[in-house]
């Protein structure tokens, strides 16, 4: 990669070329990319010929989403994604607003035609013909029907769009609908992307668009569209609370000695373990260790997992997936080995007190009301 | 009398309307109008008081 390729960029993004590339190889991480990865992306993003266009559209939304994304406080992070995308559409950054907005709307998609990413928050009301969501005297489901067929992927952004979110909590008053549906009902096959979350990661968000911008083509998606970089595994899987869990200690009280103490809050209702998302290991804000709901000693509400946020109550018990604790991780109390024999004898105390951690998260689930082992 | 329609309003959170009519260079009348509803009222009615937090809290993100 050209040092002057990287200079250009640095001028644009105001960061030090090592910054920047640190940055790539960030990203590249966290999707579980190899290291090379991030220079290709750092490539990709210096080398772009014409930036990819994007539209961003609204519908039922309370703009959390876009907030997460410009809020972010890496220095860097909303620059990148600011300047490495052009972004011609978005109600809540453009500039001209009425005709002039739509005008510019109109443009790209008839310029960019089968090109652009179409990035839509908030939920489609379909109830009523959709007259609960108007932009410019249309409703948000006719600009979306109309918008989605020449667009070349479409990114659901937060989980009203996902899956219907908080306007499609019970008893959907406006028939608030998720994009996938409106576009299966309508015979649209443009590719979906789910990003959910309530608001959703922006690293997830940039890592999608820095994956489409340096390979072509979208990340590997799970069954409900979402990348599975970030959504592959369950919140509970990498929870610092997690050998909490395993010994059975929990909190059964807001602000009870074990809620203070920093136990498992799967008894005041935590859906971490029916929950995918990355939440527990990239955290929220960069600003360090705990920055995530059940690191201040909230429940996980579920927000990222379709049928969970906003649709089970929010103190219910999850379902568990998998009580036993898988074997790779560290005991709760972890004995000291001196010799090749000492270690033996560890690893059967240790097989032995995997056994009896077990019996314990069994029992000690079932002694509150009985309703906690499925 | 000109009337103008400005929709969307952008820079702001949510969806709004504004028409106006103007007279001489002024305006004379407004009126703005919300193009969006989720409906929240009706959502947390009856539901449990300790959860609704969840809903409210998510009006506005900004």
């Amino acid at each position: 990669m050209k040092n002057k390729d990287i200079a250009s960029v640095s001028k644009h993004l105001g960061v030090s070329r090592r910054e920047f590339l640190k940055y790539c190889s960030i990203v590249a991480a966290g999707m579980g990319l190899p290291l090379g990865t991030g220079e290709q992306i750092a490539e990709a993003v210096t080398k772009a010929a014409r930036r990819p266009p994007v539209i961003w559209l609204s519908a039922q939304e309370c703009t959390g989403c876009s907030e997460s994304l410009l809020r972010a406080t890496h220095p860097t992070f909303e620059h990148l994604i600011l300047d490495l995308i052009s972004l011609d559409y978005h109600e809540t950054l453009s500039t001209p607003s009425g005709h002039q907005a739509e005008a510019a709307r109109a443009a790209s998609i008839k310029e960019n035609k089968g090109k652009f990413i179409l990035v839509v928050d908030g939920a489609i009301p379909v109830k009523d013909k959709g007259i609960y969501c108007m932009i410019a005297g249309r409703t948000a489901l006719d600009i979306l029907q109309e918008t989605a067929k020449d667009a070349f992927a479409i990114i659901a952004m937060g989980s009203c769009s996902s899956w219907g979110g908080v306007p499609s909590a019970d008893p959907n008053p406006t028939g608030a609908t998720p994009v996938q549906k409106i576009l299966t009902d309508a015979g649209i096959k443009t590719p979906v992307v789910t990003i959910p979350g309530c608001p959703p990661n922006p690293y997830n968000f940039l890592s999608t668009v820095l994956y489409f911008v340096t390979f072509k083509k979208l990340p590997e998606l799970d069954d409900l569209a979402r990348p599975k970089f970030a959504y592959g595994r369950l919140i509970h899987e990498n929870c610092e609370r997690r050998p909490h869990f395993d010994a059975g200690r929990f909190a059964t009280e807001f602000g009870d000695e074990n809620h203070r103490k920093g136990y498992c809050l799967y008894k005041l209702g935590c859906k971490g373990p029916e929950t995918h998302a990355n939440c527990p290991s990239i955290l929220f804000g960069d600003t360090g260790s705990g920055t995530w709901p059940v690191g201040t000693g909230h429940p996980c509400f579920g927000c990222t997992e379709k049928g969970i946020g906003f649709h089970k109550p929010l103190f219910s018990k999850a379902s568990l997936h998998m009580v036993t604790p898988p074997d790779t991780y560290p005991h709760v109390v972890e004995h000291q080995g001196k010799s090749a024999l000492a270690g033996i004898a560890v690893a059967a105390a240790a097989a032995g007190a995997a056994y009896a951690a077990v019996n314990n998260v069994a029992k000690k689930l079932g002694d509150d009301d009985g309703k906690g082992k499925k | 009398m000109a009337r103008i329609v400005i929709d969307p309003i952008t820079r702001i959170e949510g969806h709004l309307r504004i028409e106006c009519e103007v007279e001489n260079g002024k305006v004379s009348k407004a009126w703005t109008s919300g193009q969006m509803w989720r409906g929240i009222e009706n959502i947390v009615k009856g539901r449990d008081a300790r959860e609704v937090w969840l809903f409210t809290q998510r009006i506005c993100g900004v």
